[in-house]
C-alpha cells in the first residue's frame, strides 16, 4: 500500500548561503551583457540580409518602385496553361494571378482567382530548377526573388501549396449520383 | 458501426477525463483518499477509451470503410496495406486522434510507474495530463472529428446533397459503397515513404512525452512539494521524450533528403523550426536540471525551461495546424487555430503565474549561490543561455518577425534562409565549445590550470586532425575552424571515456571492453552523456561538410553518354518508361552507372513516379544515390523526351560527409538509451552480482 503523507514537505534548510563576492558578481554581469549584445548584433545583422517583404501580386504591381531590385516573397495562384518547362535547360516559366483576401477555403479562393479575367497577373521566370512535383493549375505559389525591369519576376525559390490536399469538397459529388435522378443531358449548344 | 464506436468512446473519454480532474484535485484538497484513487482510475479509463477510439479508426482504415470521411480522404483501394496503417496520421483529424492516444499511453505509464514513488505529486499531475487531453478531445469532438461520415440528403439542391456528419441526419441516405471506393483519394504520394511513415509518430512521441515532465512540474508548483522530487519523477520521461524528438527531427530530415528532391535535409522552414524549438529548450532543460539535483540551484529557471519546452510544443502544434505560416509541411488551414492559440496562451499563463507565485513566497530559493565564473554551474548556465538564445532567434525568424510586422507595420516581412545561416552558426559553434569544456570543469570553482591540463591531450588531437584535413587539401579557413571546434568536443568525450577505462584498468583485472561496459553501468549518465556528445560531434562534422562543400551540376544526356564531376563519371545506360508498380504508380526510370578511376561503383536508378489516381500533387521525384562515408552521389531525373526517351536531363549533387549525420544519430540514440536506461530493469543476475547502495534520497525502486 502506498503511504500517504499529507503534511507539507519539510521546509528547505535555512542554512546560510555563501553570497557571491562583488568582484565575481561584476564578472557575471559584464559577461551577461557582452553575450546579450553579441546575440542582438547577430540578429540585427541577420535581419538586414535576410528580411524580405511578403507581398501579393497587386502590391507588387502597385508598389513596383518600392520593391524594384529588392528580394521579396510573392504569393499567387498558378495558371496551369502558362507552365512551360525546358527540361534540358532547367528553365521554368509560368504566370501567377493575384489571390484576393484568403477565405477559410483555400481551394475555392485559388479556383476563383484563376477564373477572374480582370485580376492582375505576373510572369515568373526561374532558372536552374527541377520542376517541382507540386506545380500545377490552381496551386498556390510562394516565390522568392526580384522583379526585373521587364516586369518579369525572376525567382530563385519556389514553395507550393496544393489545394487538393486541403479541400476535399470537389470530388465528393462523384458518389452522390447513385441515389439521385440521372443527370439531365446538357442543353444543346448553339441553334 | 466503427464510426459510432469511435465517436461514442471519444465522448466517454472526455467525460472521464473531466471527472478525473475534478476528483483528483478535490481529493487532494480535502485529503480524501477515495476521490484521489477514483480520479486515478478515471484517468486510466481515459487511456483505455482512447485506445478503443484509435483502434476503431485504424480498423476502419484497414477494412476500407470509405463512408468515414477520414478514411475516404486518406486511403484508396489500390493502396498497399502498410500505408493504410500509416494513414492514421496522414491528415489532420486522424493525427490529432493518434496524438491524444499517445498522450493517454504516456499518462497511463506515468500513473502506473510513478504512483508509489511520487504519490504526493500524482493528483495534480493527473489533473494536468487530463486537462491537456480534455482540450485535444474537445477539438476532435467539436471541430475535427475523425469519425464523420458522408451522407446524401436527397431533399437538398443537387450540388449540395453531400454532407458530412457524425450522427446520421434525418432523412439521409448512405452513399453507394462502390462509388465511394472509386472516388476515394488515397494517401498523399509524398507521404508514401518509409521515413514519412515513422517520422510523425516519432515526433509525436517526442512532443507528447514532454507532457509528463510538464505535468510533474506543474504538480510540484501546485502541491508545494518544490524539492527535486518532480525532477526525479520526470528526468527519465524527459529523456525518453527528448530521444523521440531527436529521432523525429532526424527522420524528418532524412525524408526531406530522400523525397523532396532538392539535395538537402533542413530548409529552415517554419514548421521544421517549430519542431526544433522544443528540442532546443528541452536540451537546455536536461542539462540544467543536473545543477538542481547536485547543487539545489536554478530552481526557478528549471521551472521556466520546463514550461517553455511544453509551451513551445503546443505553440508549434498551433502554428503547424492552423495555417499560421506558409510551409510545405503544414496541415490545412482549419478551425483549430483559435482554440489552440487560446489553449496555448492559457496554459502558459497559468504555469508562469504559478512559478511567480511560488517564487514570491520564497519557496524556490536556491541553496547555493554562484561563486566563480569558471565553475561547472556557470558553464552550464552559459550553455543554457545559448540554447535559449538559439530558440529565441529561431522563433523570431520563423514567427516573431512575420507576426510583428503584420500586426504593427502593416506589411508582411519574412526572414529567409540567409537570416538563419548568418545568425545560428556562431551560436552552434559556441555550444560545441561548451559541450567540450563544461564536463571538464569542477563544481563551484575550477582553476584554469586544471582545466588546461585536462584539455591538453584533446586539444593536441584536434590540432592533429585539423592538420590532417589541411594537408589533405582543405584550405577553407571557415571550415577548418568549424571542424576544429566540433572535433574538440568529440575528442574530449573520447578522451574522458578512455581515461575512465584506464583508471579502472589500474585497479581491476579485466579486459578493456569489460571496463568500458562497467563505466556505462556504474555511471550511465556521465558516460552515456559523453556518447551523446560524440554523436552530436559526428552530426556536426556531417552538417559542416554537406553545407559548405556541396557540389551540384545538371546536364542533358543521350543514352550512352556520360558526365564527369569531381573525378566521378556518370554513364546513362538505359531508360525505362511507364513501368507500372503494384500500387498503381507509373514509374519512369533511368538506369545509370557510376564510375571512378575506371572502377564501377554502383548502378543508380533515379526515377519519377506518377500516381494516376490521385488528384493534384500526383508525382514524385525519387533520387538515386550512392552513399559512402565520404559522400553521397545523388542524382535526380529531371526531365526526358516523352516519346522515345533517347535523352534525359539530370541534376547531380555531391554531398560530402552527409552520411555522418545519420551515423552520428545512431550514436546519439545509443548514448541516450545508455544514459536513461533504468537500473532496476537490469537482469536479476546483474543486480545480484553488485551490491547496490543507493544514495540518500534516491527512490528505493529495487523492491
Amino acid at each position: 500500500m502506498a503511504e500517504l503523507t499529507w503534511e507539507k514537505a519539510a521546509p528547505a534548510d535555512k542554512k546560510k548561503i555563501t553570497p557571491i563576492k562583488p568582484a565575481e558578481r561584476m564578472k557575471f554581469i559584464v559577461g551577461g551583457v557582452v553575450m546579450l549584445a553579441a546575440v542582438l548584433y547577430l540578429v540585427f545583422s541577420g535581419m538586414t540580409s535576410g528580411a524580405q517583404y511578403f507581398i501579393t501580386v497587386d502590391e507588387m504591381l502597385s508598389g513596383s518602385a518600392t520593391y524594384a531590385g529588392q528580394t521579396v516573397r510573392i504569393s499567387g495562384a498558378v495558371l496551369g496553361d502558362t507552365i512551360q518547362y525546358q527540361s534540358d535547360k532547367l528553365i521554368l516559366d509560368f504566370t501567377i494571378v493575384h489571390i484576393p483576401k484568403e477565405t477559410g477555403d483555400l481551394a475555392r479562393t485559388l479556383h476563383e482567382a484563376t477564373l477572374d479575367p480582370a485580376a492582375n497577373r505576373i510572369a515568373i521566370h526561374m532558372e536552374n530548377i527541377v520542376k517541382p512535383d507540386l506545380l500545377e493549375h490552381e496551386a498556390q505559389a510562394i516565390l522568392t526573388g526580384k522583379l526585373g525591369e521587364d516586369g518579369v519576376f525572376y525567382a530563385t525559390e519556389l514553395l507550393l501549396k496544393c489545394p487538393s490536399r486541403y479541400g476535399e469538397e470537389a470530388p465528393e459529388q462523384s458518389f452522390s449520383q447513385s441515389q439521385s435522378q440521372p443527370q439531365p443531358a446538357a442543353p444543346a449548344q448553339g441553334g | 458501426m466503427l464510426a459510432e464506436v469511435g465517436f461514442a468512446t471519444l465522448i466517454m473519454a472526455l467525460a472521464a477525463a473531466l471527472y478525473a480532474i475534478v476528483a483528483s484535485v478535490y481529493g487532494e484538497l480535502r485529503h480524501q483518499e477515495g476521490y484521489v484513487l477514483s480520479g486515478r482510475n478515471a484517468a486510466l479509463l481515459v487511456t483505455a477509451l482512447l485506445t478503443i477510439a484509435t483502434g476503431a479508426l485504424w480498423l476502419a482504415l484497414v477494412q476500407q470503410e470509405y463512408q468515414i470521411k477520414y478514411v475516404w480522404s486518406v486511403s484508396s483501394p489500390a493502396m498497399p496495406d502498410f500505408y493504410r496503417v500509416t494513414a492514421l496520421w496522414g491528415s489532420q483529424s486522424g493525427s490529432l486522434l493518434f496524438w491524444s492516444f499517445l498522450m493517454g499511453v504516456f499518462s497511463a505509464g506515468a500513473i502506473v510507474l510513478n504512483w508509489r514513488s511520487h504519490r504526493r505529486l500524482m493528483p495534480y499531475a493527473i489533473a494536468v495530463m487530463m486537462a491537456v487531453i480534455v482540450f485535444f478531445l474537445g477539438i476532435k469532438i467539436f471541430i475535427e472529428n475523425p469519425f464523420e461520415r458522408w451522407w446524401i440528403m436527397p431533399d437538398l439542391p443537387r450540388d449540395s446533397q453531400v454532407i458530412s456528419a457524425s450522427i446520421m441526419p434525418a432523412g439521409a441516405l448512405t452513399p453507394d459503397a462502390l462509388l465511394l471506393a472509386q472516388s476515394a483519394q488515397g494517401l498523399n504520394p509524398l507521404l508514401r515513404h518509409f521515413g514519412m511513415a515513422i517520422h510523425p509518430p516519432m515526433l509525436y512521441l517526442g512532443f507528447v512525452g514532454f507532457l509528463i515532465p510538464f505535468a510533474f512540474a506543474v504538480a510540484a508548483l501546485a502541491s508545494g512539494d518544490l524539492s527535486t522530487n518532480w525532477i526525479k519523477a520526470s528526468r527519465r520521461w524527459a529523456l525518453i521524450a527528448w530521444l523521440f524528438l531527436s529521432l523525429g527531427l532526424i527522420l524528418g530530415g532524412r525524408w526531406a533528403y530522400d523525397v523532396l528532391g532538392w539535395g538537402g535535409y533542413w530548409g529552415w522552414d517554419p514548421v521544421e523550426n517549430a519542431a526544433f524549438l522544443p528540442w532546443l529548450i528541452g536540451t537546455a532543460l536536461l542539462h540544467s536540471i543536473m545543477i538542481q539535483e547536485k547543487r539545489g540551484m536554478l530552481k526557478v529557471w528549471n521551472m521556466f525551461l520546463m514550461v517553455g519546452t511544453f509551451s513551445a510544443i503546443i505553440f508549434g502544434t498551433f502554428a503547424t495546424r492552423s495555417g499560421l505560416v506558409e510551409s510545405v509541411h503544414s496541415f490545412a488551414r482549419s478551425g483549430v487555430g483559435f482554440p489552440m492559440f487560446f489553449f496555448w496562451f492559457l496554459m502558459t499563463l497559468i504555469s508562469v503565474a504559478l512559478i511567480l507565485w511560488r517564487r514570491s513566497r520564497g519557496e524556490l530559493r536556491d541553496e547555493h549561490a554562484f561563486t566563480s565564473i569558471f565553475s561547472r554551474e556557470s558553464l552550464f548556465v552559459l550553455n543554457n543561455f545559448i540554447f535559449v538564445a538559439l530558440a529565441l532567434v529561431i522563433f523570431w525568424g520563423s514567427f516573431g518577425a512575420p507576426i510583428v510586422s503584420e500586426l504593427f507595420l502593416n506589411t508582411d516581412i519574412t526572414l529567409g534562409k540567409d537570416y538563419f545561416m548568418q545568425v545560428t552558426p556562431p551560436l552552434f559553434l559556441a555550444l560545441y565549445i561548451l559541450m567540450g569544456i563544461a564536463p571538464l570543469s569542477a563544481w563551484s570553482a575550477t582553476s584554469l590550470v586544471r582545466l588546461g591540463r585536462s584539455l591538453l591531450v584533446p586539444l593536441l588531437l584536434t590540432l592533429a586532425s585539423v592538420g590532417l584535413f589541411a594537408v589533405g587539401g582543405m584550405s577553407t579557413p571557415v571550415a577548418l575552424v568549424g571542424y576544429g571546434v566540433v572535433l574538440l568536443a568529440g575528442w574530449i568525450a573520447v578522451y574522458e571515456t578512455l581515461r575512465g577505462i584506464i583508471a579502472r584498468q589500474k585497479s581491476h583485472p579485466e579486459t578493456v571492453l569489460h571496463s568500458l561496459a562497467q563505466l556505462y553501468r556504474r555511471n550511465p549518465r556521465r558516460y552515456g552523456g559523453y556518447m551523446i556528445h560524440l554523436g552530436v560531434t559526428i552530426i556536426g562534422i556531417g552538417i559542416i561538410g554537406s553545407t559548405l562543400f556541396q557540389v551540384e551540376t545538371q546536364r542533358t544526356l543521350a543514352v550512352g553518354e556520360s558526365l564527369a564531376l569531381n573525378g566521378y563519371e556518370l554513364h546513362f545506360d538505359q531508360f525505362d518508361g511507364q513501368a507500372i508498380s503494384e500500387d498503381g504508380r507509373i514509374m519512369d526510370i533511368a538506369t545509370m552507372s557510376l564510375w571512378r578511376d575506371g572502377q564501377k561503383l554502383a548502378t543508380l536508378r533515379p526515377r519519377r513516379d506518377f500516381f494516376p489516381q490521385t488528384e493534384g500533387m500526383n508525382s514524385m521525384t525519387i533520387a538515386g544515390a550512392h552513399s559512402t562515408l565520404e559522400n553521397d552521389f545523388y542524382v535526380l531525373l529531371v526531365g526526358w523526351e516523352a516519346l522515345n526517351a533517347s535523352s534525359a536531363t539530370f541534376k547531380v549533387y555531391i554531398n560530402p560527409l552527409v552520411n555522418l549525420i545519420w551515423w552520428g544519430s545512431f550514436i546519439l540514440i545509443l548514448g541516450t538509451l545508455l544514459a536513461g536506461w533504468p537500473r532496476d530493469i537490469l537482469p536479476e543476475r546483474v543486480r545480484q552480482s553488485r551490491p547496490v547502495t543507493l544514495p540518500r534520497g534516491t527512490k528505493g525502486a529495487l523492491s
